[in-house]
């Protein structure tokens, strides 16, 4: 039931200021520079989409263009993560009228507002990029980037170290040390902010009991498995969330390897000869569990050897797993991991232990509650103790154990300027300075498309937010900013947010990025009754997923 | 001899299409889907549900099955799940990158490897033979893996400050772009149209299209990018080459008219290459029409590590992302070109032996 609706506003006036002599043509503004409101030359007929309510079970209830400079997001409930969200690259915003051009499906040839446009996508090969001289940030000290792909770590380490590639992603965990020993490359630690755990779903026995979960806390020495499995720098979870998280680590630190303890309550629990179970995993690699086979063998051993619990390894197909895990149908063990996908402590704690995840079992008032609570406060100092509150009542609970929070590195030549590697988002080439004309980066894969509204894996993402800028952005320390907004602000109860733009930025095609362009964006990715609503394989599954479901999506 | 190729191409219909059935049914019994492999694992069942239908993957197996053959009939091969594109058209851009590499590796085997196979077989049982046979052992005992990482990383690395240094990976540098000839030489092609496909095609064989316009630059950037994976690739079929050269003739030079030939005055080299070598090649031609096929179908590896688009790592991808439309489409070429050499071959015989005849 969606309806989008022109809005015709103001026309009289801009044509007063036509009138007037109102200039055409947009100023160029330098980001340092705060914004001069401008007032166009033509009428505005603000776009808007409209959910018709929040029956529909998600989270945005309307979206609309106030004037050229001002959107307003109607939420459904309160959302203190929305910047943290809209900061996300698959809510780049490309021209209204290129979104229509293309069908909605601008799948190899996005329109943005980034440090450079798209030059051409060499199939198989490449991404090559040409410098946006008229960008509003920082502009990239080379006229030419260059993004390639190689599957192999080892792969993209030669080309790094042949002098082909100036920076690469996540080389392999063996090449750390020839990294560091190179003096012409240098290993960037990359702050993944993860967490790697061992689930238990309490509706089985015995991890109904939570004196066998805490058991099993003490007894597992998590600082050896970190020690033996992840790369220099990764920590022993003391909380569930990363403490770069804002609140993250309020609250107590998880307990500590303590055997003589784990023994008495095992025994004291009414196993005291241990009992049998099952260690469930997924075989496939990711940046909180490199190497899942082993950590799996790993916590084996130290089940048997520290509190006599016959646990057998099972290994399962990686969708079978992730579905019987998440769903709470594992009886035993199951190895699990989560990357956070915005900077914000919900996408951690509230994502895992609402009260309707059903993965660790019957859900805990203790810690649910809080949670609910401190989702609604806008004043961070008030949501701190709430915070606390849950990450003690896990603590208490014990519906998972959280193990580690790894790193992962992304490495580049010793003579670039500005590499780094973000701890959310994506890295910008236009921040590298290698001191040509020319900087080339290899990534592990080819992107899937170019239009990330309907993309979610990390190598698309990365290509497209080169060229394609949402509202906010993530530092190169991770921290939220504006971008193509000036500013968001909340009403009171941060169920509404209402966004300033940026004026004066052109798109790549010469157009004037407005508020328009934000709303058809969004309403693309969103309405799934927009013409438009088309992308690469159609479910736009960030969209989904961030907001709490599409508008209009189909009914099964 | 026609009627034997159009009797041959007729046989080969049905293992064509045999091989697209159990392909069909095989990429779908393995575990996954192409839902979660494509959105994720945070996917959820709602959007995959949509994502299936918007696939035609809610349809029953046989309805699939019976679409995919009908539309193979009219030469669409349908498009991948993954990247919303044609079969066809990746077709058009992989192909090359595969043909190319297996024609330069399959050169440098047949060019390197007789030759070797001659001299061993002509020194047999001295030193040259046993080096021969131990380097023969040893490329066939080589993990194409290794030798590809340690050529990149010798020539690449190791000798990036002499005039020896070769790129480690793709098919030009960055920046370097290889015009198609009809847009060199501005022919009106119609867009999407069968021709500009084709021509397309031809185009996207770099060395060919950079030799003809005379694009030298481009050419030979061209050329030291596929040294490495082609040298890479043609070190097991150039091992088998040679043994099998080498044991062919070393069976013919002890047959009477060899001596025959001998005893007429004729010289060792036109012994050799007049009367022996001739016959010799015909098991030689033989293995040489099943490594091109391989190579076609099975330069994976090679083409992974010099990050190299072509079929088969297309193909590799295709089947971890679980997108049925190139698994299919790519294996229905594979086979289809496996078939074309095979008969090619076959062919051959006549010509290398009049004795055969083709019925």
């Amino acid at each position: 039931m969606k309806r989008i609706r022109l809005i015709a506003l103001f026309s009289v006036f801009a044509l007063i200021i036509v009138a007037c002599g109102g200039s055409a043509e947009p100023d160029p503004v330098d980001d340092t520079t705060p914004e001069t409101p401008t007032t166009q030359d033509s009428g505005f007929e603000g776009l808007a989409v409209d959910a018709g309510g929040c029956d529909y079970g998600g989270k945005v209830s309307s979206i609309t263009a106030l004037d050229e400079s001002t959107v307003e997001f109607a939420l459904c409930s309160p959302d203190p993560a929305f910047l943290a969200k809209i900061a996300f690259s698959v809510f780049g915003i490309q021209p209204a009228e290129h979104i229509e051009a293309t069908g909605g499906a601008p799948l190899d040839n996005p329109i943005g507002t980034g440090p450079y446009s798209l030059v051409e996508w060499v199939r198989g090969d490449s991404v090559i990029y040409a410098r946006n001289d008229a960008y509003y940030g920082q502009v990239a000290p080379h006229s030419t980037a260059v993004l390639k792909w190689a599957t192999e770590g080892a792969q993209r380490l030669v080309e790094l170290q042949s002098g082909t590639a100036d920076g690469i992603t996540f080389p392999s965990t063996d090449d750390y040390q020839v990294i560091e020993d190179d003096p012409d490359l240098v290993l960037i630690n990359k702050p993944e902010p993860n967490i790697f755990y061992i689930g238990f779903t309490n509706t089985f026995a015995p991890f109904d009991d939570p004196d066998v979960r805490r058991a099993i806390a003490l007894g597992i020495d998590r600082a050896r498995i970190v020690e033996t499995f992840y790369p220099p720098g990764s920590e022993v979870a003391s909380h569930f969330t990363p403490c770069s998280v804002q609140h993250g680590c309020e609250g107590d630190a998880f307990p500590d390897f303590d055997l003589e303890a784990a023994q008495t309550l095992l025994a004291d629990a009414g196993f005291p000869e241990g009992f049998k179970t099952t260690i469930y995993y997924r075989d496939v690699f990711r940046g909180y569990l490199p190497e899942p086979g082993a950590v799996a063998v790993e916590i084996q051993t130290q089940l048997m050897d520290n509190l006599n619990i016959d646990a057998e390894v099972v290994v399962m197909e990686s969708g079978e797993f992730i579905q019987s895990s998440t769903q709470g149908q594992l009886e035993g063990i199951h190895l699990l991991g989560w990357t956070g996908d915005y900077p914000h402590i919900t996408n951690f704690l509230d994502f895992h232990f609402n009260a309707d995840n059903p993965q660790f079992g019957d859900a805990h008032p203790e810690i649910y509650e809080p949670l609910s609570q401190a989702s609604k406060l806008v004043d961070a100092a008030e949501a701190a103790p709430l915070y606390a509150d849950a990450n003690n009542a896990i603590n208490v609970h014990i519906p998972m154990i959280p193990v580690v929070h790894s790193v992962t590195a992304f490495a580049a030549a010793a003579d670039v300027g500005g590499s780094y590697a973000p701890p959310w988002g994506q890295v910008m080439f236009n921040l590298w300075d290698n001191g040509t004309d020319t900087v080339v980066f290899v990534q592990g894969n080819e992107p899937i498309s170019l239009y990330c509204a309907d993309e979610s894996d990390g190598e698309s993402l990365r290509a497209c937010a080169q060229v394609v800028e949402a509202l906010y952005s993530y530092s190169t320390t991770g921290d939220v900013q504006p971008q193509l907004a000036t500013e968001c602000v909340p009403n009171d109860d941060l169920s509404t947010w209402t966004c300033n733009l940026r004026q004066g930025v052109v798109f790549h095609d010469g157009s004037t990025f407005d508020a328009n362009d934000v709303v058809a964006s969004f309403a693309a990715g969103l309405d799934a009754a927009n013409p438009f609503h088309v992308g690469n394989s159609g479910a736009f599954d960030y969209y989904s997923y961030l907001w709490d479901g599409l508008i209009n999506a189909p009914e099964e | 001899m026609l009627a034997y190729a159009a009797r041959r191409i007729l046989l080969a219909i049905p293992v064509v299409i045999g091989i697209m059935v159990v392909v069909f049914f095989l990429i779908r019994a393995i575990p996954g889907d192409p839902c979660t492999s494509l959105l994720g694992e945070r996917a959820t069942a709602e959007a995959c549900e949509r994502f299936n239908e918007a696939n035609g993957l809610n349809e029953p197996i046989y309805v699939q099955l019976g679409i995919y053959m009908r539309n193979v009939v009219t030469f669409d091969l349908g498009e991948s799940i993954r990247f919303s594109r044609p079969v066809n058209q990746l077709l058009i851009e992989r192909l090359p990158v595969t043909t190319e590499l297996a024609l330069t590796s399959l050169a440098i085997a047949v060019l390197v490897g007789v030759p070797l196979g001659v001299l061993a077989a002509r020194r047999h049982n001295t030193a040259v033979d046993t080096a021969t046979v131990a380097l023969a052992n040893t490329g066939v005992s080589m993990p194409v893996f290794w030798l590809g990482l340690m050529l990149a990383y010798g020539f690449a690395v190791l000798l990036q400050d002499t005039p020896f240094v070769l790129p480690p990976s793709g098919r030009l540098n960055p920046g370097v772009l290889s015009t198609p000839y009809f847009e060199l030489w501005e022919w009106e092609l119609q867009e999407g149209s069968l021709t500009a496909k084709f021509h397309e095609y031809v185009a996207n064989h770099y060395l060919l299209n950079n030799l003809i316009t005379r694009q030298w630059d481009v050419f030979w950037d061209a050329v030291r990018h596929m040294i490495l994976p082609a040298v890479a690739l043609a070190t097991i079929p150039l091992a088998v080459i040679t043994r099998i050269t080498r044991s062919s003739l070393l069976e013919v030079m002890g047959r009477d008219y060899i001596r025959t030939a001998r005893a007429k005055g004729a010289g060792e080299r036109r012994v050799v290459g007049r009367h022996a070598l001739r016959n010799a090649l015909l098991p030689v031609v033989t293995i040489v029409g099943l490594q091109l096929g391989a190579l076609l179908g099975g330069a994976v590896l090679t083409e992974s590590i010099f990050n190299l688009a072509g079929v088969g790592r297309g193909l590799f991808d295709a089947i971890n992302g679980r997108d049925y439309a190139i698994v299919q489409g790519f294996t229905v070429i594979i086979a289809s070109i496996y078939v074309i050499v095979n008969l090619l071959v076959d062919l051959s015989y006549a010509y290398l032996d009049p004795r055969i005849r083709l019925e």
